[in-house]
């Protein structure tokens, strides 16, 4: 299904060639999900639903996600059970996808891939788009006992302890926003940060190294090298990863507890717009 | 009622006419059809590029940090005064971005300086819709802004001319 048998879990992973052959599968339900608001209407994989990870995902009052009834409903209308394979796929080398993914992974539904190269290789290797939105009959998805927010999500208090402990947290953010220089991502909006830096102790491995040009992860043995031997991180390490709002640092997630086999790993969501403008965290610029 | 009526029709009034036409329609219309619509509106924005042949008065071509790629604004000012916009984006424009230019094109086409300044920005979610001006308040502005420097900037040369 992968193009790299050396991942930890190859079965995450699915190419475009897998999706275009099952995605009439009624137990696999594709999943786009975008950066760009409207891109899904302008044209996708057919079969596909739309998840936003703003509107259906988070919580439009309290900084946090929906809740586990929400989450039901959701999935519900989108006719998914906990049996059904949700494939995830989007813009930005599959940013909001792991994004998505992890979301799902939060409120416990296990059965979730991502399709290789996301959008942009799907189309440059000419496969269909559609503007016809599927219509699935509803499900009756179980509200999620709890969220694994203890197991893959950290806060500001883990995060805190984290670098307290000088344990392993991975800055995935551009260079120049984890030196201080910016606050925000290259091309991408001032989005009220007012100090820049980063989390003491943290190192900073940019989340586009994972990827290649096409937008596909790179292989096993290129990650290995990246996380492993140049950060030194070890599978059985606690490791927190944080970005700006927590979008690439799932990317970086998705990389290490599913490519490279990594056991304990949370994704910071509050990242450096929290950090950043708590009043007290200690902050470190190089 | 009927004062509301009033208050309503002179508030459309006081946008530019074709500008409160798009309104009036994208207003009325339910949110699964103002996003169709929305996505019509950005798949035209290729013709607001500008054509062979023609000659501007200003070229802002950049790329900032409001917007994922490079925007090109071309301007063109008549002999009465009226603007004249040509858009040409980069590849990675979001959407929504790309609606907005041809909907900015056509709306604002042939209004003078002191009228695109005047024109206010409060429009926007009249035609976007409240949630997604919620959720992507970084993209809907941009090209409006990008109108009315380019449209500053040409004053300003003109004075010191």
């Amino acid at each position: 299904m992968s193009s790299d048998s050396n991942y930890v879990h190859p079965e995450v992973l699915v190419s475009t060639e897998w999706v275009a052959e099952h995605y009439k599968d009624p137990s696999i339900r594709i999943i786009e999900s975008n950066e760009d608001i409207l891109l899904y209407d302008t044209g996708h994989v057919p079969g596909a639903v739309h998840i936003d990870w703003r509107r259906d995902l988070q919580d439009q009052l309290v900084r946090d996600y929906i809740q586990p009834s929400d989450f039901a409903a959701l999935c519900s209308r989108h006719g998914i059970t906990p049996e059904t394979t949700c494939v995830f796929y989007g813009d930005k080398s599959n940013w909001w996808s792991c994004y998505a993914l992890w979301v799902f992974r939060l409120f416990g539904h296990t059965k979730v891939k991502i399709m290789d190269g996301g959008r942009d290789l799907w189309i440059s290797q000419g496969r269909p788009l559609t503007r016809e939105v599927p219509n699935f009959s509803t499900s009756n998805y179980p509200v999620p006992t709890k969220r694994l927010d203890q197991e893959i999500r950290a806060f500001f208090e883990d995060t805190l302890k984290h670098s307290q402990q000088k344990l392993p947290l991975v800055d995935v953010r551009s260079p120049g926003e984890f030196s201080g220089e910016v606050t925000h991502m290259p091309d991408y909006p001032q989005e009220g940060v007012l100090r820049g830096g980063h989390v003491p102790g943290a190192r900073g491995v940019p989340w586009k190294r994972a990827v290649n040009e096409d937008a596909t992860f790179k292989s096993a043995a290129e990650l290995r090298k990246i996380y492993q031997e140049e950060l030194g991180l070890k599978p059985s390490d606690n490791v927190i990863a944080y970005c700006r709002i927590g979008e690439r640092s799932s990317h970086t997630w998705f990389v290490l507890t599913y490519l490279l086999g990594f056991s304990n790993v949370r994704n910071y969501d509050g990242s450096w717009t929290e950090w950043g403008n708590r009043v007290g965290a200690p902050i470190e610029r190089t | 009622m009927v004062i509301l009526f009033f208050f309503l029709s002179f508030f459309l009034m006081s946008y530019p006419k074709k500008l409160a036409e798009i309104i009036s329609l994208m207003e009325g219309l339910p949110e699964m059809e103002r996003r169709e619509t929305l996505v019509s509106y950005a798949d035209q924005a290729r013709k607001q590029e500008p054509r062979e042949g023609e000659a501007f008065d200003l070229e802002d071509i950049r790329k900032d940090e409001e917007c994922t790629d490079s925007v090109g604004v071309f301007l063109k000012v008549d002999e009465a005064g009226g603007c004249h916009f040509r858009i040409k984006l980069g590849p990675q424009v979001q959407t929504l971005t790309r609606a907005m230019t041809t909907i900015l094109c056509k709306g604002l086409n042939g209004l003078t300086l002191e009228e695109l300044q005047a024109v206010p920005q409060d429009f926007v979610p009249k035609i976007v819709g409240a949630e997604l001006v919620r959720i992507r308040s970084h993209t809907v502005y941009y090209i409006l802004t990008r109108m009315k420097s380019a449209a500053m900037v040409w004053k300003k040369r003109q004075v010191r001319e």
